[in-house]
This record gives structure tokens, C-alpha cells and sequence, in this order.
């Protein structure tokens, strides 16, 4: 359905583009900052009588796939704004053009945000973090680090929240001690003395409690709106959040002690011109029109945008919105975050080392770590083997498939069953399109290596990468067969867990003296009903160390409150705590159905035989009720062994992926580790395999059981 | 009756000793004496049972009778255990187990669908209460040949209950029921999922089992062949209640309501609206369609000229009038049932009369054909219009 709206879609845009007058413009804006590029489109086009400007609101994440494939045919935009950061990959997909020479005036921007662009992008606005002071606990705002760690502080009041175990909001800290997480040369630059430095102060930062423990987006806000943490390090996008619940000023981030000034990671908001829209006239005078001082005007003040142009902020109207002023002050001190597609692989290892030391691991050997984890993910792909011998052996195969098909067919047969195929036509090819080919194209992808611009054919390089844990130790860290020894523990578990409790329940509802049995029927099956993100997502706040749920019953009843997530057991246990309560529902339905299936009588016979209810239940109702339980066993053993979401989102793998399984894994592999599309794809088939075999077996079991 | 008093002569012996494991035959090791006094029980607004009372003597084979919904079955899952009864008590050998679970009864239950357990071969469901009970292997092993050989299933030992037809699930419920060697076996409807070929056999074969082993029987069923076959005391209920009980053939001839006298007999008693007269100075029953010959000796004081009574005659009692007999009807043939061996004539004695129906030897009746009927003075029955009790002393 979205493939057939996005080929109308270009379909109207190529209609468009027979108007020769119009500049078509790409964004991901919304709010206010939509409002303010519409209104910068209005302002040109009430200079350019006769030119129109088409406004699309795209998502950032769809920006490329969708450049790609409408660029080459000359279709697209000819304007499109996104973040600095992505210009690599644009550059490498050649989806952008370089902006003309007079276009903007290096002059007018701070030195850099004109670094972060270069040649390719008129830049509009900026985004970086600075400090978030509360007005009431910080009168005076701290200039320091040190001095705002040791301010006095009503009791229960944090002096500091931030993301700490994200490298974005690490990376002011390691500035000051004058580290990169990347560096120049596209080498790991956090695992240096610097980011030794760096991680040290955070972990005593964490120890002497100046910032909360596993803080994340909405507890930080949180915290900062009711007056629990006297400061926040977060960017221009928490105001939103903030309103007028709290009185605030905005400084640029504090310097250390004995190192240097906290700087923040800037990335730049730039208009950027596609190689469509650089033959297109219209389009150079609409980027020119953007980086004027006018254009800017309106972006910092109907969209509250930190607007990149210098001049701008002589205008009194923003240069009296103090945080903005702020934000646009921090710029100064910024280091732009670096366009290299190797940042990609960058982050990832850098939260991973955060979290160790977090969990009181040592910064030198997390660092360490993560390097080799980084120089693992960067690694290049396998060379290219020649496709010959599996061309060979693939057309050998369809030969003797084609050979057997011929044998076995008999025309009078076909013809005989032409009307059956009429009816079956759509089915065959629905379940074709939507089922077979992006299996064999999942299947045929685990082949390839590389990544966009250079995907190449490597046989079973991938395969046998994964099978011999990348050289490494077989049960090493990450390896797929300690994922895998992982993924059944996994599965057993929640299995084991799934039908106990769902047997129990189903036996208890089932009795007909239950009152209200239809409501608590009901309210057993809600857990089912709520998609299983959000539940995940709830369970992931009830495990938080300081603020869950589960950690302050258990403090009600005299116990210690557990990090749930730096220990593989306690991990696990929160993954497995959330699935079953996801999962027992369905085994509880089962059972139901499956009850009403046995006959009264058998069951009035055994209790005249002399059964106990407990025997009855081992000796009749628990046999009768295996031939139902049984598909549904091997059903819920497949869902949990992919269950990706209660994984993802609620351990997430830590501690440090330990309690990753296959799937998340494979899309760690995809989309956190460089795009490595193709080792990915394969370990989608491993695991098709090994689902593909147990459910082989267990059906077999079956039958021979029935026989 | 014969086997009765074979059975008093075993259980004289069996007193003495103590049937061991090899022993050929099965025994029953205790004899027991069910007494229910004065039950009831309701489900919901449904008062099911009204004060039933219900005694069945050692070795005694109790049929319970009636039509459905009459509470029989009730009474009997009351006598398992398998239902609580809101009033009264039960004693089983003696004990009183009134409110105990079924597994501390220790009866044993042929249930109308068999309930065997599907996922136990035949073995393991002749062996099930045993090993519940914990009995040692070899006696079960002892046990289970035992009964298999006695019910012809020890081909079937090795088969699932699914592979069994209907007559040999049957068997094997029953063997399941004798393995255990219960104080009393209860039997609800265990026939009436078998064809009627099969259905007569296996009659046959519960009263021959019975005979043998001598065990005490409680047996439900709707079908009055079964009742009057099997039963040394029939039990005949109606909407919760006994309304009469004792041996099978007392009750049919003497039924003491127009209940029992319609319930039991096939075709049914014809029942005729009439009152008593006097004629030619003897005593008649007289109505619009029957004028019947009353023996006071049979009924006693309760005879009054005038008195409205319904008039029960048997088909089998009626016969076509000959000389010298007195002439009780006459009616005109309106369906001919010829079974070969005997006829059914249904017929009426005047339009939009009741239909009445005779038995035959002979099928030489022809539709449309006047037929008058004589009936000899000690088969009529007579019962209270208003009551429906019998007016036989």
C-alpha cells in the first residue's frame, strides 16, 4: 500500500515538475518550526511573483531510501533540510549537490558550524546542549563543574541530571579533558587518556550521587520540572517540555577544575540541494532567499530556532530571548559532530564503555573494549568471491526441480485443474509477493556484504564469519553461539513459565462455582490485548533502580533496591518478568478452549476411581489437555525466541548485551553496528533454520505421540 | 429366585475366607447394604429430589426407573458422591458417607458415555484405580487378566478407547468397574449408547455378571425391559419421588398409581375415563368406551356405585370376544401392527374416543373391521379419577 502511495506520489511530483516555476522543498518539521518554513516559502514567493514553493513534510529516517530511489529518475526535491550529520551519507548516495559559489558567506557563521556543512549546505539553525539552571536552587549559576557538585542543596535535590550513559551528552565531559570520540582519522579517539579522564569523574559524579542512576529522556525532564535536580544538561528541545512549570535561565555549559570547558557536540540544520535542484534556477534563488538575514528573522522568531546566521541576533527581538541567546552562545564552544559514516558506528561502543564504568566497571579496560568492538563493527567487508559456483549450483538445483516438475506433471491433470488455479491465483500471488519473495530476498541478501555503495557478493563469508564467532572465543561476548545458549535459556524459561501459569489459571477458571469468572476471564486476557511495546516500556520504568515500581515494593518489604539491569541474572529476570506477564494469556485462552474439550464424565469417573483433585489434574486433565498445548507450545516458543521487543526495549541487552538474543542481535548487526546488512540477513536464516528444525521436531514428537 | 439363593450360598463361604489374588473368580469383598433416607436436593428453583428414600440390601440388584427428569440420576451421583444433597443421609455399608468425597466411597460408576480415559490404553484404564490405591504390580497385573478374561478383552488390552467399538467400550467400563472391586456398583443408563441387538446381549451379560459375583447394583435406566430384566427390586420414581418399589413383576401387576401402571408394560395400559355401576346385580366399572366386569374381592370397601375411577386394561389382557365370555367393548380397527409372532391392533369404540389398543397371536385383522373384546374380571385395574391411585387393596 505505501509502495503504490509513494509511486502516485511521484507520479504528482513529476506532473509538478512540467511547471517549470516551482521549487519543491523537503522537511521534517513540525510545530512551530513547521509553521516558520512555510512562512520563509510565503516571504519568497511574494518576492519571485509566479514561483510556487511545494512544501513536504517527510520523516528524517525515510529521507534517503526516498532521495535514492526518486533522484536518479529526476524527481524529488530540489531543496531538502536535514541535520549536518547525514551529509556523509547523502554524499556517498550522491543525493546531494554542491551549493553554488556566492550562495552564502562563510563570514556570516561561526567558524563551526561553516566547518560542519562545507560546501554542501546553507546552513539555517543549530542544535547543541548547554546547561539548564533552576532560578530558585541556583541563583547564581555555578561557572564550574566542581563548584556545582559541591553546592549546598536541599536534600533529595540531584545538582546535576543528564543522559550520562549516552555518548552524545558524554561528549562536553570528554571535550574538556580535550578527548574525541572520534577522531580525525576515523579511529576510535574515546579510548585515550582523556576518555580515561572522562569516565573517572563520571563515575565518582555517579558515586557521590550529583547525578541520578539511570536516568534517561523523561526522568531528566522530570526531575528538572518538579525541583528534584537543581541543573540538567539538555538542548533547546526540552523548553517545549518545560513551559512556565518551572522558572529557568540557560548558560553554556561549566568548565572543569584542572581541565577545560565542558563542549558540547553541535550539529547544524542545513538546507541542502539535490543534484535535480541545481539545474533548477528557482531553486539557487530560494536557497539564496533562506540564508538571508530575513529568512533567519523568521526562523528564530516563529519557530524558535537557534538560527546559524551571526547578524541575526543583533535583531532585538531574539537577542532578548535569553536561552536562546544562551544556545546560540554555546555554539561558540561547540565541536561539530563529525560526517564521517564511521560516527555511525562510533556511538554504540562509546555508550556501551559509559555504562560499564556506570556499573563500576574500569574506564581503561571498558575503553579497551569498546575499541576493539568499534574496530570489529568498522572492519571491512569480506573481499568478493566470484558468484560462479553458486550460480552454478543454484542452476543446477532449479534444473533438477524443473526436471522433477516435468515428470510429475501431467498436462491433462493442469488442464483439468485450470478453474481450481483461477480461484487460487490471487492467494498464490499475494502470499508470493508478501511472504516467498522477501524471504528469498532476506535469504539472498545473508550473501552480500558491504554497504550501499559497495555491496558485493561474498558466498558464505558472512556465514562462516558468524559460525566462527568473528575469530573470537565460540562462547565469547556477542558471539552467536553464546546468544544462541542465551535465546534457549530464554525460551525454556518463558515457556516453562507461559504454560505453568496459564495452565493454573486456565484450571481455575474453568471451575464453574467462580464467581465473576467472565470478569477475571477478561481482565487475565487484557495483557495479551495491549500491544507488547507499550507493556514492555511500562515494565522498563517499574525496573528502574531509584524510581521503578518493583524496586519500591520491595523496599516496603525490607529489601534492598536492585539495579535490575547491571547483573545478567536480575537482567534476565526483569526480560523474562515482562514477557510472561506479555505471553501466559495465550496459553490461558489455550487451556480454556482446550478444558471444554474434556468430558465431564471422565473426569467424575476418575474422581469415583479414587483420584484426589491433585491426581485428577496429573492423571487425566494435564494428559488430555497435551495435544492442544502441545502446537501451542511450539507456537510460543517461536514467538518468545524472536521476541525482540520486550528484549529491545526493556534490557536492551545490557548488561552489555548479555542478555541480547539472536534477533536483537541481528538487528544490532543491521542498524548499530554499520549497516552490515547482509551479515545480518544472515543470522535471519540462522535462525529461520533453527525455528525451521524445532518445529520439525516437535512435530514429529506429535505425531508419533498421536500414532 | 434361583441365583439369589447361589448367591447366599457364596457369600456364606466367602465369609470364611478372604479371596486371594490368584483366585479364579473375583469376589466382592464386602457386602454392604445401601440405605438413602429422606434425601433432597435442588438445583437452583429445580427441587430435583423430594425426600427420596432408597434401600438396597446386600447383593440386592436395585433398578431405578422413570421417566426423564424424574431425579434418578441425581440420586445416583448423590449415591457416588458426585453430588452433596441438601437434606437426609446416606449409608453405605454401614457407614454413613453422607458428606464424603466420591474416592472415600469406594463405589464404583459405569457412566452412560463410559468416560473411559482417551489417552490410557485399555490396560491402563482396568488398572487405573488400582494403581491409584497403590496395589502392587503383580495384583494389578493379577487383576487385570482376571477381569479382561471374564469380559473377553484381552485381545484389546494394547488398544486406545478410540479404537474400540461401541459394545467393547462398554465392557471395558465395566471391567474398569470390577477391577476395583468396589462395595457397590452404580450403573447410569450404561446401555443406551449400544443398538438394540447389542443392547439386549449385553443385558444379559450384566445379569449374568451380577449373578456371579454377587455384588450389590444400583442401576439407572428409562428403558423398562431393562428394569424388569435386571432387577430384584424395582425402584420407580416420578417427579423426585418413589412412588413404588418392589420386585418387577409385583409392581407390574399390582402397580399402585396410574403412573407406575402406564410406565411399565409395552404398549402401554389403555386407560379409560368411567364409574363404577351396578349391573344385573354385579358390580361395573362403565364408561363411553368400556363396560368392565369389578371383582370386589379384589378391591375391597373402596368400591361405591358412582365412584369415578380410571379404568386400566392391559393390551396383553384383552382378548377377542367369544362365546360365552362377557363382552367389554367393541371396537373399530384402525391400525394393524403385525411383529409376526404377535399383532398390535389400535382401534377406537366410538369417534374421537381414546385409542385403545389390543395384543393378538393371530395378524387376521383387517382396518375397518369391528372387533369386540372380552377381558377377565382379575386383570382389570382400577384407579382413583382424582388421585390416580389404585383403588386394589
Amino acid at each position: 500500500m505505501m509502495r503504490w502511495l509513494w509511486f502516485l506520489f511521484l507520479f504528482l511530483t513529476s506532473c509538478e515538475d512540467l511547471d517549470a516555476r516551482t521549487v519543491v522543498l523537503w522537511h521534517a518539521y513540525r510545530g512551530d518550526e513547521e509553521k516558520a518554513i512555510a512562512e520563509v516559502a510565503r516571504d519568497f514567493e511574494k518576492t519571485h511573483p509566479g514561483v510556487r514553493v511545494e512544501l513536504l513534510a517527510v520523516p528524517f529516517e525515510a529521507y534517503l531510501s526516498k532521495l535514492e530511489s526518486a533522484a536518479p529518475r529526476g524527481h524529488g526535491p530540489d531543496v531538502f533540510i536535514d541535520a549536518h550529520t547525514r551529509l556523509g551519507a547523502y554524499r556517498q548516495a550522491k543525493v546531494t549537490a554542491e551549493i553554488p559559489a556566492g550562495v552564502i558567506d562563510a563570514n556570516d557563521y561561526e567558524a563551526s558550524i561553516d566547518d560542519a556543512v562545507g560546501k554542501y549546505g546553507v546552513p539555517l539553525s543549530t542544535k547543541c546542549v548547554a546547561l539548564y539552571v533552576n532560578d530558585a536552587l541556583f541563583p547564581d549559576p555555578p561557572k564550574t563543574l566542581d563548584a556545582l557538585e559541591h553546592a549546598q542543596l536541599p536534600a533529595g535535590v540531584f545538582p546535576l541530571a543528564y543522559e550520562a550513559d549516552v555518548a552524545y551528552y558524554h561528549a562536553p565531559l570528554l571535550a574538556a579533558f580535550g578527548g574525541r570520540i572520534l577522531g580525525d582519522d576515523g579511529t576510535f579517539a574515546f579510548d585515550s587518556e582523556a576518555g580515561v579522564l572522562s569516565l573517572q569523574r563520571l563515575q565518582q559524579m555517579s558515586h557521590d550521587h550529583v547525578i541520578p542512576e539511570e536516568p534517561n529522556g523523561p526522568l531528566v525532564t522530570q526531575l528538572f520540572v518538579n525541583g528534584k535536580a537543581a541543573s540538567v544538561i539538555n538542548g533547546p528541545w526540552l523548553r517545549a517540555d518545560l513551559g512556565t512549570s518551572v522558572r529557568y535561565h540557560v548558560v553554556p555549559l561549566p568548565s572543569i577544575d584542572g581541565a577545560g570547558q565542558m563542549r558540547p557536540l553541535l550539529s547544524v540544520e542545513a538546507a541542502m540541494l539535490t543534484p535535480h535542484g541545481a539545474k533548477n534556477e528557482l531553486a539557487i534563488d530560494f536557497l539564496r532567499y533562506v540564508a538571508s538575514r530575513e529568512a533567519a528573522l523568521t526562523l528564530a522568531t516563529v519557530g524558535h530556532q537557534v538560527v546559524a546566521r551571526n547578524d541575526a541576533w543583533t535583531e532585538p527581538v531574539i537577542a532578548n530571548d535569553a536561552p536562546l541567546v544562551a544556545f546560540h552562545d554555546a555554539v561558540k564552544t561547540a565541536i561539530a559532530t563529525p560526517v564521517s559514516a564511521r560516527m555511525q558506528s562510533a556511538w554504540v561502543p562509546s555508550d556501551e564503555a559509559i555504562r560499564k564504568t556506570l556499573r563500576g566497571g574500569d574506564p581503561r579496560a571498558a575503553l579497551a573494549e569498546s575499541r576493539r568492538r568499534f574496530d570489529d563493527a568498522v572492519k571491512p567487508p569480506p573481499p568478493p568471491a566470484s558468484p560462479a559456483p553458486a550460480l552454478v549450483v543454484l542452476g543446477l538445483l532449479m534444473l533438477i526441480a524443473a526436471w522433477r516438475i516435468v515428470q510429475n506433471t501431467h498436462i491433462s491433470e493442469i488442464r483439468a485443474s485450470m478453474g481450481a488455479y483461477r480461484y487460487t491465483a490471487h492467494a498464490i500471488v499475494v502470499v508470493g509477493v508478501l511472504v516467498v519473495l522477501p524471504l528469498l530476498a532476506g535469504a539472498a541478501t545473508s550473501l552480500f556484504a558491504g554497504t550501499r555503495d559497495d555491496f558485493r557478493y561474498v558466498g558464505f563469508a558472512n556465514y562462516i564469519a558468524i559460525l566462527t564467532a568473528r575469530g573470537g572465543a565460540l562462547l565469547g561476548h556477542g558471539s552467536f553461539w553464546l546468544t544462541l545458549l542465551v535465546t534457549v535459556l530464554w525460551t525454556v524459561l518463558n515457556v516453562a513459565l507461559h504454560v505453568s501459569i496459564g495452565l493454573l489459571l486456565g484450571v481455575v477458571l474453568s471451575r464453574p462455582v467462580m464467581r465473576l469468572r467472565g470478569v477475571y476471564r477478561a481482565l487475565l486476557v487484557l495483557p495479551w490485548a495491549v500491544p507488547s511495546y507499550v507493556t514492555a516500556l511500562a515494565w522498563k520504568g517499574m525496573f528502574h533502580r531509584q524510581f521503578g515500581a518493583v524496586n519500591a515494593l520491595l523496599s516496603a518489604v525490607g529489601v534492598e533496591p536492585i539495579s535490575w539491569f547491571s547483573k545478567f541474572s536480575t537482567s534476565l529476570t526483569a526480560n523474562v518478568t515482562t514477557n510472561v506477564w506479555l505471553g501466559f494469556p495465550f496459553m490461558m485462552v489455550v487451556t480454556l478452549g482446550a478444558l471444554t474439550s474434556i468430558s465431564k464424565e471422565v473426569l467424575e469417573a476418575a474422581e469415583v476411581d479414587g483420584c484426589t483433585r491433585w491426581q485428577r489434574f496429573w492423571k487425566v486433565t494435564l494428559p488430555l489437555l497435551r495435544p492442544a498445548l502441545l502446537p501451542a507450545v511450539v507456537l510460543g516458543a517461536i514467538w518468545t525466541f524472536n521476541m525482540f521487543n520486550v528484549v529491545f526495549l526493556v534490557s536492551g541487552g545490557e548488561p552489555d548485551g548479555a542478555t541480547d538474543i539472536l534477533v536483537s542481535q541481528a538487528y544490532r548487526w543491521a542498524f548499530s553496528r554499520g549497516h552490515r546488512y547482509g551479515y545480518a540477513a544472515a543470522y535471519a536464516v540462522l535462525i529461520f533454520v533453527i525455528l525451521a528444525a524445532q518445529t520439525f521436531f516437535a512435530e514429529r514428537a506429535g505425531r508419533e505421540e498421536r500414532a | 429366585m434361583q441365583p439369589a439363593e447361589a448367591r447366599n450360598e457364596r457369600q456364606k463361604t466367602d465369609s470364611t475366607s478372604r479371596p486371594e489374588a490368584e483366585e479364579t473368580a473375583p469376589r466382592v469383598e464386602k457386602k454392604l447394604r445401601c440405605e438413602a433416607r429422606g434425601v433432597h436436593k435442588s438445583f437452583g428453583k429445580t427441587h430435583v429430589l423430594r425426600g427420596v428414600d432408597l434401600t438396597v440390601p446386600e447383593g440386592g440388584f436395585a433398578v431405578l426407573v422413570g421417566s426423564s427428569g424424574c431425579g434418578k440420576s441425581t440420586l445416583l451421583r448423590s449415591l457416588a458422591g458426585l453430588e452433596t444433597i441438601d437434606q437426609g443421609s446416606i449409608r453405605l455399608a454401614g457407614r454413613d458417607v453422607t458428606n464424603l468425597a466420591p474416592r472415600e466411597r469406594d463405589v464404583a460408576m459405569v457412566f452412560q458415555s463410559y468416560a473411559l480415559y482417551p489417552h490410557l490404553t485399555v490396560r491402563g484404564n482396568l488398572a487405573f484405580g488400582l494403581e491409584l490405591r497403590g496395589t502392587s504390580p503383580a495384583d494389578i497385573a493379577a487383576r487385570v487378566r482376571e477381569v479382561s478374561e471374564m469380559l473377553g478383552l484381552e485381545a484389546l488390552l494394547d488398544r486406545l478407547p478410540k479404537q474400540l467399538s461401541g459394545g467393547q467400550r462398554q465392557r471395558v467400563a465395566m471391567g474398569r468397574a470390577i477391577a476395583r472391586r468396589p462395595t457397590m456398583f452404580l450403573f447410569d443408563e450404561p446401555l443406551s449408547n449400544l443398538d438394540a441387538a447389542l443392547r439386549a446381549e449385553v443385558r444379559v451379560d450384566i445379569r449374568r455378571l451380577h449373578d456371579r459375583l454377587g455384588a450389590t447394583t444400583v442401576y439407572v435406566t428409562h428403558d423398562q425391559v431393562e428394569a424388569m430384566t435386571l432387577a430384584d427390586t424395582l425402584w420407580v420414581m416420578n417427579q423426585g419421588q418413589v412412588e413404588q418399589s418392589g420386585p418387577p413383576m409385583e409392581i407390574y401387576e399390582k402397580p399402585k398409581t396410574r403412573f407406575v401402571a402406564t410406565f411399565l408394560g409395552s404398549p402401554a395400559m389403555n386407560l379409560l375415563e368411567g364409574k363404577l355401576a351396578e349391573k344385573d346385580g354385579a358390580l361395573v366399572a362403565a364408561g363411553d368406551d368400556i363396560t368392565v366386569p369389578v371383582d370386589p374381592a379384589r378391591f375391597g370397601t373402596m368400591l361405591a356405585p358412582g365412584r369415578a375411577v380410571t379404568i386400566g386394561v392391559r393390551p396383553h389382557d384383552l382378548v377377542v370376544h367369544r362365546e360365552g365370555m362377557t363382552r367389554v367393548t367393541e371396537i373399530v380397527v384402525d391400525v394393524v401392527e403385525a411383529l409376526g409372532f404377535e399383532t398390535y391392533v389400535h382401534g377406537w369404540a366410538r369417534q374421537a374416543g381414546p385409542t385403545i389398543v389390543v395384543r393378538l397371536d393371530a395378524a387376521n385383522v383387517k382396518v375397518g373391521e369391528k372387533l369386540p373384546l372380552a377381558i377377565d374380571a382379575s386383570k382389570v385395574h382400577l384407579f382413583d379419577a382424582e388421585t390416580g391411585r389404585s383403588l386394589s387393596s
